[in-house]
């Protein structure tokens, strides 16, 4: 049958496939589940961007040199990120990390008694200064923990979300298939070992990933820094450092676990 | 990808900002595509309308991710099939996809006589049989290829395979379905 393919296109329209049905699609509300509304700050960005704006120009007008005044202000910088903001929010107030959705707040204590595998903490950052946990169904099977550090030395900080490193761990599994499709042009990838255990480095903008938790079910979690990403097995625990740092960076991170 | 309405990025940003109708006219356009793959890979209606509904609603949370230049439609396609085989994994079972022919779709001719038209209805029903024999894989990249006519990109996302894989998936599947197809002419 030389003409299968076009015999099987023609059966698109005779498929009865069954009724669609109308979807009953609750949306969650912006700012308590989804923390979108922190994290792009909605509500409040026009608000703060007119007080902004406001008090700038009436500094401007009172003030002799206006170079002065911006230097005081990094008006420079600020006027660059409004032009090229890869996404559109100021810092955040509140916790470290409290915009970024990575669950709930809690002690590094508390998550431990709340996940089944033992937490790893990076010696080479230290204790975090935050530390979230996010439980299903918003989160993987068996929970994930994510470790919030403000600050560490040679590695930059965001100017959108004051952190500097996120460490977040999951129990789960690479799903090469999704998480290679996720990447996006904007990344590379390269295979690396971390302590024996296979692991990626992600060098470039990468903003999702996929991977198959502890229950065998996908989950689809955010890059949240969209930045440089080393990927990795730990002992059965899926291990993501985020920061703009270099490979050399994160391969010294993961080594201190 | 072609036909892809030039607006869904300007729904996709007004979603973003908080505009939930917009959000409703994105569920509203795309919720039968959704719908249907679910159900290629559940295989049960009942499951592909949970696993669309709750896709939706994971889209949503996920939508400040999404990136404008990018293709909306494999993009929601791999967050609905990730929910659909979620359901298949959870439920421990898999409803065998069973697809079947329209009763009221005739073939495109101007004027067929009753007798052509039994013929192509007849050719189309063993075609389809043949199809649903095959294996999981098969029948789904089928399905996804031809009958949902997804392109290569979102039947991959659909799959959860690289899109190469849905080449040589489909390669393959086209000739066991080609093998039945000479094996029942030759009978």
């Amino acid at each position: 049958m030389p003409d299968l393919e076009r015999q099987l296109t023609g059966l698109a329209g005779a498929i009865d496939w069954p009724p669609t049905p109308r979807l009953n699609v609750v949306l969650p509300i912006y700012g308590e589940v989804t923390g979108l509304a922190g994290r792009r700050g909605w509500r409040r960005w026009p608000y703060a961007l007119a007080a902004g704006v406001l008090i700038v120009a009436t500094l401007l007008a009172y003030t002799p040199t206006r170079d002065v005044i911006a230097g005081w202000l990094n008006l420079h910088t600020t006027i660059h990120q409004e032009q090229h903001p890869p996404t559109p929010s100021p810092r955040p107030p509140g916790q470290l990390g409290s915009s970024l959705g990575l669950g709930t707040a809690v002690t590094l204590e508390e998550a431990q008694g709340q996940v089944s595998w033992k937490i790893a903490v990076p010696s080479a950052l230290g204790q975090p200064d935050a530390v979230y946990l996010k439980q299903p169904p918003s989160g993987p099977s068996q929970g994930e923990v994510t470790l919030v550090y403000g600050h560490s030395p040679g590695i930059k900080v965001s100017g959108q979300t004051g952190v500097a490193v996120l460490v977040t761990e999951a129990r789960g599994r690479i799903n090469e298939n999704f998480f290679q499709k996720m990447i996006g042009p904007e990344s590379t990838i390269e295979q690396v070992s971390v302590g024996g255990h296979a692991g990626y480095w992600i060098a470039g903008h990468p903003h999702d990933f996929v991977f198959t938790d502890a229950n065998g079910n996908f989950h689809d979690d955010a890059l949240r820094l969209a930045t440089n990403t080393l990927i990795f097995d730990h002992n059965g625990t899926l291990v993501r450092i985020e920061a703009d740092m270099t490979k050399a960076q994160a391969l010294q991170i993961a080594g201190s676990l | 990808m072609e036909g892809r309405p030039a607006d869904d990025s300007v729904l996709i940003a007004r979603a973003v900002r908080g505009d939930s109708a917009a959000y409703e006219e994105i569920v509203h356009r795309y919720q039968q595509l959704a719908f249907r793959t679910a159900y290629v890979i559940t295989g049960s209606a009942a499951d592909a309308e949970d696993a669309a509904q709750e896709g939706f609603v994971k889209a949503y949370r996920a939508l400040d991710r999404f990136r404008l230049d990018a293709d909306f439609r494999p993009w929601l396609l791999r967050i609905m099939a990730n929910e659909a085989r979620n359901r298949v994994r959870s439920s421990g079972r898999r409803h065998r996809l069973e697809l079947r022919l329209t009763e009221s779709f005739r073939p495109g001719d101007a004027a067929p006589s009753p007798e052509a038209v039994a013929v192509a209805m007849d050719e189309r029903r063993r075609l389809l049989a043949m199809v649903n024999e095959l294996g999981d894989d098969d029948r789904m990249v089928i399905a996804s290829r031809y009958f949902l006519e997804l392109s290569g990109e979102e039947t991959a996302a659909a799959l959860g395979i690289a899109e190469g894989t849905v080449k040589s998936r489909l390669s393959r599947a086209l000739a066991r379905l080609r093998a039945r197809v000479e094996e029942t002419a030759n009978a």
